[in-house]
């Protein structure tokens, strides 16, 4: 009798065992963006409310134009990428509506209800046009998902897309300043007065043809040469690629004075490469090179000599002029502390260009370190959406295309983030989704749509197998 | 390709850790070291946001709110805390002032307002919960309100007979029994109100006219001025003499030559108009009547320069740890050690290298009045956060037994001598003449300047009743001549003023 029973409890009947149903979760994502909508909302009203007491004018064209766009995008999900990952949007959502919602309230620092001069660099449309780019930014993420169907398509355009990336990374550097320049920092392209940060695109064109390039020479690159120190050493001549993009760089240093994208580009070539090759010794080859490039850049530019130097010493007196920025941020997110000011109610006008690279720190000034740690979940929430989506997806070139771009985001968040609170010194990138400007937010929207179409090509449940043709199946792969 | 995706999503974890970790150092442990930053533009902005404490005078049952802040309803600082001294001359040494560099600059603030500073701008920690519950009722922050020990009826009493004297000079009452302070003037003063506008041009125009003034009105003179103590000293010599048995008691003789030649040097030390002491062996209550220089000079080669050092050092003097604060900084008064005899001999009668300020006269009559016992003086009597709740209350401490009961009585009987005997040297001024108040007190009439060159400073310290001490005062007027005659009248107003009002 016993030993029936004990049989039957191991093996139960087939078809009691519970099916894994492949869902695309798309409502849960409506949710979640509702969420995202509505935090933007309350957060829109308390900068009303602190800056003047009421409700701020213009909160229908705000919120709801900003729903609207977002119901939108979400659709042409519905849509186009059925199984995508529901996290990554809400979570680029709710980052997109809290910066628009930062930068109204900033355009008014100085102006009804802030005592004393305007110090303000913001038109009083800042935030409209951000609005705008939002716009444009959804429609170029839907653009990707529209255009990319397959991730394994742009892999055909491995080259192609390296040379345009390249190509836009240079451009700023061989303009005149008058077409390229905008307070020093020489990476614009300035047309009739818009002006485009090329280097936010060039960035994912050369994830792609990293991605490209690694897929086919990987396991080249993995062999091992000498061992040193019980590790594996690269071949010698295997190391050009490294070198070269090492250079390229350097070149973008030197000549567009743009430490912080130059040290996203190798940060990604580096992470990439040893995605791909599994190979540890890549990463120290890549750290020693990246520290060597840092001192010569740190010896002979006196602009980045003077980082470090701001870095090192932010109160000591020879470097208050330069560290006057850095100095302003810091005491910013001192004076909101554990809760913050409340938005509108603190005084980050002081910290000049606090609109873009600095927005941290407005942030921290008028949220407190309980919303600034909020914003880094998220964004850490992100990135590890963008990293599951690669550990999930199957094709060698999307795994790689999605943990370049997912680890990209790390890296600039952790270099902007880092670089104004003083962990690191400070090299001005953009912050994703939070930062002014349409360039940063269209190419980070277009990361969105990247990410999720590789996830959406992992998690699609696959094709049912064709039952009365016995034995052959047809599995079509595109 | 999982396994290095995965280490990278653990370099990712780490990143994002760091900075939080950063971030959390930066907005918790970071914000006090950044908000004292001096060049830090938004505790500067937040100093006319704060609606500051008030500062009261509140001793002798009286009060008198001598600092307070309004917003300023219209102009180019309209919105902003502004700060209003209603009478200020008489209470500037004691309120010093809050100028619009209060956070930048160390010298932004002075006097209780730089001293209790936090609790008038309301960051001190103790006001934290009150803070607290202003964060959920939405009150607009408001500082504590600091109630001084100061009687307003002593105070313009003091300072109206500086005034009417004209010249520099400082004085301070004390509460022989508690420590209070009830009284503490300095003449020429300033006007805080200049230095509290909001304008920046104003200010430095006022800064810089007070700066260059020659007659220093921002010296606080009644703790930050010494002056040679001149025979006021006697009190500290002839404790020593009781203290140290060479003297039984005060009708002990002493000796007393009319001319007494000084030790290893060619000098002679003689006595006012030089004039014999008595018959040349007095008892020691005449010889400090009349103030004789003969005999506590000579005194002083008895006891000896250590003797003589360190009962000057429990009186309080030689304080170079500048230990003693009110909560205002009192500048150490001088009594160097001496060994030569003829240095002796002059510092035992308050010349040579002795300096005091104000400040320790009072307290050399203090610690006599409460029978040898000094107690701690303090100005601030209780803190009070905007809702009426007592946040700080000072309880009187004893700051040391500086003599025995014995020896303070000795010294009180010849104190009420120096009034009270029709020879003595404050009888017209300060004794029945004057006052039906038994006065106990000593007279000082210091030389100073090169070869004594300079007009005579008029010292006089004193306390009353004799028989039940209410009252110690200390009188330092800069060349105002007889201590008697200049000195002794501003402490007799003084103590009419404050006893008028029991």
């Amino acid at each position: 009798m016993s030993a029936a029973a004990s049989v039957a409890a191991i093996e139960p009947p087939a078809a009691q065992r519970p099916v894994a149903l492949p869902r695309g979760r798309r409502g849960a994502e409506l949710v979640m963006l509702g969420f995202a909508v509505v935090i933007m909302a309350f957060a829109y009203l308390n900068v009303g409310l602190g800056l003047k007491g009421h409700v701020p004018s213009g909160f229908t064209t705000f919120v709801g134009g900003f729903a609207v766009l977002i119901l939108l995008a979400h659709l042409a999900v519905r849509w186009l990428a059925p199984w995508a990952d529901p996290l990554l949007m809400p979570l680029a959502a709710v980052l997109n509506g809290l910066g628009i919602v930062m930068i109204y309230r900033l355009q008014q620092s100085g102006r009804s209800g802030n005592p004393g001069v305007l110090i303000s660099t913001l038109t009083t449309h800042a935030a409209l046009y951000q609005l705008m780019w939002t716009a444009v930014g959804l429609i170029a993420f839907v653009g990707v998902l529209l255009l990319v169907r397959e991730p394994r398509v742009l892999q055909r355009y491995t080259y192609t897309l390296g040379t345009a990336g390249l190509i836009l990374l240079a451009i700023p550097a061989i303009l005149p300043d008058s077409l390229s320049s905008i307070q020093g920092a020489k990476v614009w392209i300035i047309i009739g007065g818009f002006s485009v940060q090329p280097a936010e695109f060039a960035k994912i064109a050369l994830a792609v043809f990293f991605a490209g390039y690694l897929v086919v020479k990987r396991d080249v690159l993995a062999l091992a040469g000498r061992r040193f120190l019980g590790i594996d050493l690269p071949r010698a001549r295997d190391l050009g690629p490294i070198l070269v993009l090492w250079v390229a760089s350097l070149f973008v240093l030197i000549f567009e004075q743009d430490i912080g994208t130059s040290a996203l580009f190798f940060g990604l070539f580096v992470s990439m490469l040893y995605i791909a090759t599994q190979r540890k010794s890549w990463l120290l080859i890549g750290f020693a090179l990246f520290v060597a490039g840092a001192l010569i850049a740190a010896t002979f530019i006196a602009h980045v000599g003077e980082r470090f130097a701001v870095w090192l010493h932010p109160f000591a007196g020879d470097t208050v002029a330069n560290s006057y920025q850095l100095v302003q941020g810091l005491e910013g997110m001192a004076y909101g502390g554990l809760f913050g000011t409340g938005l509108g109610q603190g005084m980050p006008y002081y910290t000049p260009l606090v609109q873009s690279d600095f927005i941290t720190t407005g942030f921290g000034e008028e949220l407190g370190l309980t919303g600034l740690m909020a914003l880094l979940l998220i964004f850490g929430l992100l990135v590890q959406r963008g990293l599951r989506a690669a550990m999930a997806v199957r094709d060698p070139f999307s795994k790689l295309l999605a943990g370049g771009l997912a680890f990209g985001i790390a890296l600039q968040v952790f270099v902007i983030v880092g670089g104004v609170t003083e962990l690191i010194p400070l090299t001005g990138v953009t912050t994703p989704f939070l930062s002014q400007g349409g360039s940063s937010l269209v190419a980070s929207w277009m990361v969105i749509a990247l990410l999720m179409r590789i996830s959406d090509t992992a998690r699609r449940p696959a094709p049912q197998p064709i039952q009365d043709e016995g034995l052959t199946q047809v599995v079509r792969r595109g | 390709m999982n396994h290095s995706l995965r280490r990278l999503s653990i370099a990712c974890l780490a990143m994002f850790l760091l900075l939080m970790l950063n971030v959390n150092f930066l907005q918790v442990f970071r914000v006090n070291t950044l908000a004292a930053e001096p060049r830090n533009s938004r505790t500067y902005q937040q100093q006319f946001k704060v609606w500051r404490g008030e500062i009261i005078a509140a001793g002798g049952n009286q009060q008198q709110v001598i600092a307070e802040s309004s917003k300023v309803r219209s102009g180019p600082f309209a919105g902003d805390f502004m700060r209003h001294y209603p009478d200020p001359f008489v209470y500037a040494p004691l309120t010093g002032y809050d100028s619009i560099y209060a956070t930048t600059s160390q010298f932004g603030l002075t006097g209780i307002e730089q001293a209790e500073n936090a609790y008038l701008a309301g960051t001190a920690p103790r006001l934290a919960v009150y803070n607290l519950k202003g964060l959920f009722t939405g009150k607009p922050k408001q500082g504590a309100s600091v109630y001084l020990t100061i009687s307003p009826r002593a105070q313009q009493a003091a300072y109206a007979a500086l005034l009417a004297m004209g010249k520099p000079a400082a004085v301070v009452a004390i509460d022989p029994k508690t420590g209070q302070i009830l009284a503490l003037a300095s003449y020429p003063t300033f006007n805080p109100n200049a230095l509290a506008t909001l304008d920046g041009t104003k200010f430095n125009a006022a800064d810089h006219r007070l700066l260059t003034d020659p007659a220093q009105p921002l010296l606080n003179r009644a703790l930050n001025a010494t002056f040679p103590p001149g025979s006021t000293f006697k009190i500290v010599t002839s404790s020593t003499a009781f203290g140290t048995g060479k003297v039984g008691n005060q009708d002990s003789t002493i000796p007393a030559p009319q001319f007494y030649h000084l030790p290893g040097s060619t000098k002679v030390l003689t006595n006012d108009g030089d004039a014999p002491c008595g018959d040349g062996n007095p008892q020691i209550i005449y010889a400090f009547t009349v103030s004789c220089n003969t005999a506590f000079g000579k005194l002083g080669d008895t006891v000896g320069g250590a003797a003589l050092f360190d009962y000057a050092n429990l009186f309080g003097f030689n304080d170079h740890g500048w230990s003693l604060k009110i909560p205002l900084a009192v500048s150490p008064s001088a009594y160097p050690r001496q060994t030569d005899p003829a240095f002796l001999a002059l510092s035992a009668i308050g010349q040579f290298n002795d300096a005091v300020t104000p400040m320790q006269e009072a307290m050399l009559a203090a610690t006599i009045a409460n029978g040898g016992k000094l107690m701690q003086p303090y100005l601030v009597q209780q803190i009070k956060a905007p809702d009426q709740s007592v946040v700080v209350a000072t309880q009187p401490t004893v700051l040391r037994q500086v003599i025995s009961s014995q020896v303070a009585s000795f010294v009180t009987k010849m104190m009420i001598s120096v009034t009270q005997n029709p020879a003595g040297t404050a009888y017209a001024t300060a004794g029945p003449p004057a006052t039906s108040i038994v006065i106990a007190g000593k007279t000082g009439t210091a030389q100073n300047g090169p070869n004594n060159s300079g007009l005579d400073d008029a010292v006089f310290t004193c306390f009353a009743p004799a028989s039940n001490p209410q009252i110690a005062v200390g009188v330092i007027v800069k060349g105002g001549g007889f201590g008697a005659d200049a000195a002794a009248p501003i402490a007799l107003k003084i103590i009419q003023a404050y006893l008028e009002q029991h």
